[in-house]
């Protein structure tokens, strides 16, 4: 028993929580239609069971401890793992996008319109959704840290598409707390 | 007859060629042996393998990028391995180290998109039905705690027990200075008494 997990019925830490909706939350920055394709796609892989409907969908994302309207009752691994799939396909859709942002061949002018236009959507997303008052909110809002973590947070998105990106991110977002 | 199986990503192109491996039972579409392989990333000259050298590229590529996932990154692979890949200015540096004696190693830059290419590349490769080649995949595990210690900044991992250690000071500071409890003045007088009686 000494193996035994700490929260057997949790599937993620908090950490693990609070990364996977924000990277959520990046996918609708990058992609306007974003909340509609994560519908769409869940729909498109058969995960209606978890999510019958987007509130459903939606209320599955509140458990997010940083959000406004934050939900107590922890994800079980089968909906962990169906938001990680319907990440892993947005990210596979949005792969050009964030291929393109972390690529240093592009004309750095162009990359930097990018960038800005891409951080000030996740920042009134993040003022719209999100507690401000929460250090982990706070840091993506300052203009001194956010844009670094801004890039780790696509780094993840572009590691976490394609075949095995499903894998990679899930052992990712189990990580011991730091 | 000769198979190739191509995986193809932006920047990078990786080609396996080989044979089925009929004894194993493998239909004859399937790559299982292994004749040699070709990795092209971008800008760079194709490069030429065997099944050893591709097994070392993904032994350092594939936990570089598990971790890379995570905000870690630390160089992987030893001195003694044919592949390396390190962190460097703006991107990542992969050292293929020829085992030819008197060959200085190859260096490659890869920017962030180059890699996420070449992680990709690899990923369908490792998927791929079709390729039944014996390699072994490293496995993709959560980080330890001490392995993503170094995620925090060193004044800021200090500043918790420092803070402790300073408050903890302070209080003893503060408790030495008041003064001590004095016995009560009555007190010897009702031990010097002598009993009475006897």
């Amino acid at each position: 028993m000494a193996d035994a997990p700490l929260h057997p019925q949790r599937a993620l830490s908090r950490r693990g929580l609070e990364r996977l909706d924000l990277l959520l939350l990046c996918a609708e920055a990058l992609d306007l239609n974003g909340g509609e394709a994560m519908v769409w796609l869940s729909e498109e892989m058969g995960l209606t069971s978890l999510f019958p409907n987007r509130v459903e969908l939606w209320k599955r994302r509140c458990s997010n401890p940083l959000r406004r309207t934050t939900r107590r009752d922890p994800l079980t691994e089968a909906e962990a793992d169906g938001l990680i799939r319907i990440l892993n396909a947005l990210a596979d859709r949005l792969y050009p996008m964030l291929r393109s942002l972390l690529s240093s061949a592009e004309s750095p002018q162009l990359s930097e319109q990018r960038w800005a236009l891409f951080r000030s959507r996740l920042q009134e997303l993040l003022q719209e959704r999100f507690n401000p008052r929460r250090g982990g909110v706070q840091r993506l809002l300052d203009p001194e840290e956010g844009p670094g973590l801004c890039r780790e947070l696509i780094q993840t998105m572009a590691l976490s598409a394609g075949p095995g990106g499903f894998a990679r991110l899930k052992a990712s977002l189990m990580d011991a707390a730091a | 007859m000769k198979l190739t199986s191509r995986y193809e990503q932006t920047s990078c192109r990786l080609i396996l060629e080989g044979l089925p491996d009929l004894s194993a039972g493998q239909s004859s579409q399937t790559i299982g042996i292994l004749t040699g392989f070709s990795l092209a990333l971008a800008g760079n000259t194709e490069m030429e393998g065997q099944r050893d050298h591709l097994q070392a590229l993904l032994d350092v590529v594939l936990p570089y990028a598990r971790q890379l996932i995570s905000g870690v990154s630390r160089p992987i692979g030893a001195d003694d391995v044919p592949v390396a890949i390190r962190p460097a200015a703006g991107g990542h540096e992969l050292e293929l180290r020829s085992s030819q004696p008197n060959t200085p190693p190859l260096q490659l830059r890869l920017d962030d998109a180059e890699l996420a290419d070449l992680v990709r590349c690899l990923d369908r490769l490792q998927l791929d039905a079709q390729v039944a080649v014996p390699l072994v995949w490293p496995q993709l595990k959560p980080l330890r705690r001490s392995e993503l210690r170094h995620r925090l900044p060193l004044a800021r991992r200090l500043a918790a027990p420092l803070s402790g250690v300073a408050a903890l000071l302070i209080a003893a500071g503060f408790a030495s200075m008041l003064p001590n409890p004095r016995p009560p003045a009555s007190a010897p007088a009702a031990v010097s008494t002598p009993s009475r009686g006897g």
